[in-house]
């Protein structure tokens, strides 16, 4: 299976985010965006969803809070009964220190990983290469060309409007 | 340049009938104070000192936010800039209102008796530093150099509009950073004498940062409050997008956050510890009516705001922030009464008519100041450089 993508480039985030738009509105399919640094508004003019990633990560922190107090509740209170200064063994105020940092943990680390998962972006991974200067001085916009309606140059006189800097073909291997 | 030129003609207007209804409030909470103060004492010196206190709070919030945003270079803020400013102007009036609170001060602080203090040696080894010249003088102190400071900084800001001389914002990097470093100083000492010293046997060295932590969260409450506000009027619909609006519910999300954190960290040590003289101002708060209102104070100062503004979509919607600023401002009110009242009403609390007048005339003397202010000069810097950046900020 081989799909056919078209790979633009501009030379401001703004051409991109029009082109980006432009390019939605007139029913392309977008690929991704590829730019040197974050660009504000590519998220919304691509007509991505919102990320489900806080789910995740508030979940996580939840189980974390729970699993803790619970291992804290269990060492200190059930299986090895500790008297701290005549405190009730079940004192809660004491364990909400670890339980808040043990939180914050869960859902940092576990947020960063499933990330990368979700990503793939695991180690020894190799870079994809998509265009030269797409970490230097160039903004990329990659379409798919999904149907037999999709004329390149078309496309090409769509983005000549945002300052297209260099247009091409390229053939991806799936 | 045109959306700049054509939002700075629309000053604020609030109209004739807006800001009388504003001054009869004053007016009608100050004279309910005035009669408490003759018919019950007890009651209306804490309160009065209460709303003097949330007023300081509010102009010192204002001044803070502006030094913050100075100091750390930021431009996303510039163009609500003037709201801030505008909350500094009711410095002065709490100089007038200290100078009242300074004749309720037998009703109010145990120290200032000195029969009491004879006979007790823990405040007799304090006199030193709580006697009445000395507390005075510090007020008088804190007050003047917050507003020499803060009028310094706002004054420079107001002339950049016409002149846009990049020297001036330099000028105020370097006044704010020192405003920083002062206000960390005096607002820890000020708020040990004011609040602290009611319970004079009583000590927390943390009491200072979670002063700080509720003003701040007030201050960013109630400025947002005021920007949504000026949003709905009209000045603000083509300068205030969802982006700064997000920016502020994520500042308030963080402060709401960090003010639990410093209550928690507060109440934490002292029943860990459980020595006496500490214990029993929690004691105190735990018991009937105070113990709900323990429960209230965390409620809206921290659960409520946390969660309504976890999601991204609130933070960005005026309708939810607003009303997370409203309960903030009331949480605030809330806070201040649980940590000034208690030595003044032993068994519960209790929310009468000397408890609201003061506070109602504190908060209509706010918003009447502040509209008053805003609608004098221009609503926008002009002159700053980084006002281009805030207008179109895109988060």
């Amino acid at each position: 299976m081989s799909r056919r993508l078209l790979v633009s480039s501009f030379a401001h985030e703004n051409d991109l985010l029009a082109a980006t738009q432009a390019a939605r509105e007139h029913g392309y399919t977008i690929l991704d965006a590829y730019t040197p640094f974050a660009v504000h508004g590519l998220d919304k003019a691509m007509g991505m969803r919102s990320t489900r990633l806080a789910w995740a990560t508030l979940i996580l922190g939840i189980s974390g809070a729970v699993a803790k107090l619970w291992f804290q509740i269990w060492t200190s209170a059930t299986s090895w009964p500790v008297n701290v200064g005549g405190k009730p063994l079940k004192s809660v105020p004491a364990f909400v220190p670890v339980t808040f940092e043990v939180m914050v943990l869960f859902a940092g680390v576990g947020t960063v990983l499933l990330f990368l998962a979700m990503r793939k972006l695991w180690p020894g991974k190799k870079p994809a290469f998509i265009y030269d200067g797409a970490t230097n001085d160039r903004f990329i916009l990659v379409l798919i060309q999904d149907n037999a309606s999709f004329v390149v140059e078309e496309v090409r006189s769509l983005f000549e409007r945002f300052h297209l800097v260099d247009l091409e073909e390229r053939i991806e291997r799936v | 340049m045109s959306t700049i030129s054509a939002a700075t003609r629309l000053a604020v207007r609030p109209s004739e009938g807006w800001a009388r209804n504003l001054s009869i409030l004053v007016l009608i909470g100050a004279a309910v104070a005035l009669i408490g103060i003759f018919a019950a004492p007890d009651r209306a010196w804490p309160n009065v000192l209460l709303s003097t206190y949330y007023l300081i709070s509010l102009g010192l919030a204002g001044g803070l936010f502006v030094a913050l945003q100075y100091v750390s270079n930021a431009g996303w803020s510039v163009s609500f800039r003037r709201i801030p400013e505008a909350m500094t102007e009711v410095l002065p009036v709490t100089g007038l209102l200290l100078v009242v609170l300074f004749l309720g001060i037998h009703t109010l602080y145990e120290w200032s008796h000195e029969a009491v203090v004879a006979n007790d040696p823990i405040l007799h080894s304090k006199s030193g530093w709580l006697n009445e010249p000395f507390f005075i003088a510090r007020s008088v102190f804190y007050l003047a150099v917050w507003m020499v400071m803060i009028t310094a900084i706002v004054k420079r800001s107001q002339r950049q509009d016409a002149s846009g001389d990049l020297e001036l914002t330099r000028t105020n990097r370097k006044i704010s950073a020192g405003f920083l470093v002062v206000f960390a100083l005096t607002f820890t000492l000020a708020s040990m004498d004011w609040i602290m010293s009611l319970e004079p046997h009583w000590f927390s060295t943390i009491f200072g940062i979670y002063n700080f932590a509720g003003l701040f969260l007030n201050g960013l409450a109630t400025m947002t409050l005021v920007i949504i506000l000026l949003k709905r009027m009209g000045p603000f619909r083509n300068v205030i997008n969802d982006s700064h609006l997000h920016d502020l519910g994520k500042l308030i999300f963080a402060f709401s956050t960090f003010w639990m954190y410093i209550w928690f960290s507060q109440y934490v040590l002292i029943w860990y510890a459980n020595i006496p003289e500490e214990v029993t101002y929690y004691a105190r708060r735990e018991e009937g009516g105070w113990g709900v209102l323990t429960i209230v104070n965390i409620l809206f100062n921290w659960v409520i705001p946390f969660i309504a503004l976890l999601p991204i979509w609130t933070k960005r919607h005026e309708g939810v922030l607003l009303r997370v600023c409203i309960f903030l401002m009331i949480g605030h009110w809330i806070d201040l009464f649980w940590m000034i009242m208690p030595p003044f009403m032993a068994k519960d609390p209790i929310v009468g008519l000397w408890e609201l007048g003061p506070i109602l005339a504190a908060l209509a003397a706010f918003f009447l100041i502040v509209f008053k202010s805003l609608a004098k000069g221009n609503l926008l810097p002009v002159g700053d450089p980084m006002l281009g950046e805030s207008l179109n900020l895109h988060t």
